[in-house]
């Protein structure tokens, strides 16, 4: 009891120091605003965005090379022309951009963003640089059905968890049943399934979706809304007013010139068509590849890394030292019982605050540690079903510790073990995918920005599905056969 | 007698929680001698015996070896200690992720820092020692309980200790595999080898013991040539446990 009091007490105390820290840097940039000059002084401005929101931001695959683009990257690029530095891209998912911007990883953010309030407490906004305005997607079977917004009451209908139109339709719409999901290509095949009557969405998206898909159409929604709901406008770290400032007169510019009605949104309608003119899913192989690619690269390094933290947590978890065992035991509890997409929150955004680490170094880091843990419990479990005589056989030939362990103990463990090892090394291929929330192009990542490009919904679900036990299956077959090796039975 | 103590123990008991398994011990085994330690089940004679090299720690009393105490010697020191008393198990135990004879050159040279030759060529002369010298590159799984044991023998004796210690070696046998055991086991007393042997096997006993332990309720009741205890023993407890196994 009183060895637990004392685990939970030192973990307490870590969780408040690594609070602390991090709650720091905000308080600094409030202090004194340097925010253009220190963009300027290292020469690149970042950007971050979820390209998965055409017309505003989505990538085009052109000559083979995949870019991301839209109205929002057009700005973007007009505002660091205009102070003299270089644009550089992240990409993330859009529930992650705001925390990138707080914990430095960017210096502004554009995603057709809503000024809210409540988003205002925690980042400085621009001024509006476009004006939406609300529209719903309906079947086009159901034009006569649904006309106007009013028609839509006491239906089904869905919008992106988080957003505006999430809460609109949610206010403003009476009786109304409201279906949430991340992906607008999830919202757009659910109403094409007709599991939904109309989908909520900004008018410029909803138009495109239109314009790519003859069986949907848009209609005007009727909000009244003030601008800060439906305008969209660039996010900067609060305290970044000489940013702020910079960015307004780009976008002044911009207005005056009308610059994304006569140039932008129409640079951004042609590369839509260099998506949509060829959707079949061999065009976009090379998405899929680099998606593979990552994927096996962070399970390939995580699995080692995996093992062999897991084998030096094991041996801490036997051991006799209680200091040891009590690390261990604490290490393993906590990362089990933590889900691992809070873990590569943290490690990106939580530890990024001390050293800024790339988002495929965080995501193999965070599910290095957690697979970790779990291997560590495993190996113990194989370490416990070797027969105590066998440990002791080699203890009466006057063998140390350690040779007994690597020569005797471990070779066996290891054989007992194989088929759990197998298992984890297959759900780390498979829950590796979490990394895709931080902008790592894994195959999950890869397979939402081919739906936002093709505007399909099912196929490419279907290939990368196909791609996965392709993977699974062929870890199977070699783990298959250093198991048949390490068979000494006649 | 004019023999060295090898082994002394003096005053040795043992608790598992409140239960007395050794209750009072003190016995020396010199140098040659061949000792077979008998007595009905649950007497503590396996306890005993891997009290000798600590596998077991005693709870109380000393034992010394060559002189030396290792009651209170570190994990690290007693396998200096324990490479010069060779150990076989009922179970055999050995192992099975390895060859014969990778079972037989893994101390040597983990511990010996033999030459893999030199212990290579070693471990094949003890193989033909014991008859398998044609299994060196087998599984142990794929053996007989015999020559898995008689594999264990040659692998304590690959140490070249200077004592061995043998668990009930043949409990675990089918009873045509047990003679090739002992005959081993007598091979090796004739040759002089220092022995502790726990066993049920009388006839063994009378043959090659120098001296017999009759052990009963964590003592040791009665012990003396195997003429005196099996055919005039003076304890009650003998006498029963030997009318026993004679009749049996």
């Amino acid at each position: 009891m009183k060895e637990l009091k004392q685990l939970l007490i030192m973990m307490a105390m870590v969780i408040v120091g690594i609070t602390a820290m991090s709650m720091a840097p905000s308080s600094v940039h409030a202090a004194t605003d340097n925010s253009l000059a220190a963009v300027q002084k290292k020469g690149t401005l970042v950007l971050a965005t979820s390209p998965d929101y055409p017309p505003y931001e989505f990538q085009v695959n052109q000559k083979g090379k995949s870019k991301i683009v839209g109205m929002d990257v057009s700005i973007a690029k007009k505002i660091a022309k205009d102070i003299h530095v270089k644009l550089v891209i992240k990409s993330m998912t859009f529930d992650s951009l705001l925390v990138a911007l707080e914990t430095g990883k960017a210096d502004m953010v554009l995603g057709g963003m809503n000024p809210t309030p409540s988003r205002r407490q925690s980042v400085d906004f621009s001024d509006i640089y476009y004006m939406g305005g609300q529209d719903f997607l309906i079947n086009k079977a159901d034009a006569s059905k649904y006309p106007n917004q009013k028609s839509l009451a006491n239906q089904k209908i869905g919008a992106q968890t988080g957003t505006l139109q999430y809460n609109l339709a949610k206010k403003y719409i009476p009786g109304v049943t409201i279906k949430g999901m991340d992906k607008g290509t999830d919202l757009v095949l659910a109403l094409k399934t007709h599991k939904l009557e109309a989908v909520g969405m900004e008018k410029p998206t909803a138009e495109a979706y239109a314009k790519n898909d003859s069986s949907v159409i848009a209609i005007h929604s009727s909000y009244k809304l003030d601008k800060n709901s439906t305008g969209s406008a660039i996010a900067f770290r609060k305290g970044s007013d000489s940013l702020v400032a910079a960015a307004n007169k780009s976008i002044r510019e911009i207005k005056k010139d009308d610059l994304i009605n006569k140039v932008y949104l129409n640079q951004a309608g042609k590369y839509l068509k260099v998506n949509t003119a060829n959707t079949s899913m061999g065009h976009y192989w090379k998405y899929f590849a680099e998606g593979v690619e990552y994927t096996l690269i962070i399970a390939a390094v995580s699995g080692i890394i995996g093992v062999l933290l897991g084998v030096i947590l094991a041996l801490m978890r036997l051991a006799n030292n209680k200091l040891l065992k009590g690390i261990a035991v604490g290490y393993i509890e906590f990362v089990r019982g933590t889900p691992l997409m809070v873990q590569v929150l943290f490690v990106y955004f939580g530890v990024g605050v001390i050293i800024n680490l790339p988002a495929l170094v965080s995501g193999i880091i965070a599910v290095s540690l957690n697979s970790g843990a779990y291997i560590a419990e495993i190996i113990r479990g194989g370490i416990d079903s070797v027969s105590k005589g066998q440990d002791e056989a080699a203890k009466s030939l006057g063998l140390s510790k350690t040779d007994i362990m690597r020569s005797v103990i471990l070779p066996q463990a290891l054989k007992n073990i194989w088929p759990a090892l197998g298992n984890e090394f297959i759900s780390l291929i498979k829950e590796s995918s979490i990394v895709s929330i931080i902008g790592v192009t894994d195959l999950i990542y890869q397979l939402n920005i081919v739906r936002a490009d093709t505007y399909r919904g099912v196929m490419p679900v279907f290939v990368a599905m196909v791609l996965y036990f392709i993977l699974t299956f062929g870890l199977t077959r070699i783990l298959n056969h250093f198991e048949g090796r390490m068979q000494h039975d006649s | 007698m004019t023999h060295n103590a090898v082994i002394e123990v003096k005053d040795l008991a043992k608790k598992y929680g409140k239960n007395d398994v050794l209750k009072n011990i003190s016995e020396e085994v010199h140098d040659g001698q061949v000792i077979c330690v008998i007595g009905p089940s649950g007497a503590g004679k396996s306890t005993f015996l891997r009290c000798l090299n600590k596998l077991e720690s005693p709870t109380k009393g000393q034992i010394k070896f060559n002189g030396t105490e290792i009651t209170t010697l570190s994990e690290k020191e007693l396998s200096t200690v324990r490479e010069k008393m060779g150990m076989v198990f009922q179970n055999f135990n050995l192992f099975p992720n390895m060859t014969v004879i990778q079972n037989l050159v893994l101390a040597p040279i983990k511990v010996k820092k033999m030459s893999s030759q030199d212990a290579e060529k070693e471990a094949r002369s003890l193989l033909k020692r014991v008859g398998l010298e044609e299994k060196a590159n087998a599984y142990p799984d794929s053996l007989s309980g015999g020559q898995q044991q008689r594999v264990a023998i040659a692998r304590a004796l690959a140490m070249n200790p200077q004592v061995m210690l043998f668990d009930e070696p043949t409990s675990a046998l089918d009873p045509e595999m047990v003679g090739e055991v002992l005959a081993v086991m007598k091979e090796l007393a004739e040759e002089g080898m220092t022995m502790v042997v726990v066993t049920h096997e009388m006839g063994f006993a009378k043959q090659v013991a120098d001296e017999i332990w009759f052990m009963a309720d964590g003592y040791i009741q009665e012990q003396g040539t195997p003429t005196e205890v099996f055919d005039h023993p003076k304890t009650d407890r003998a006498k029963d446990f030997i009318s026993k196994i004679i009749n049996s």
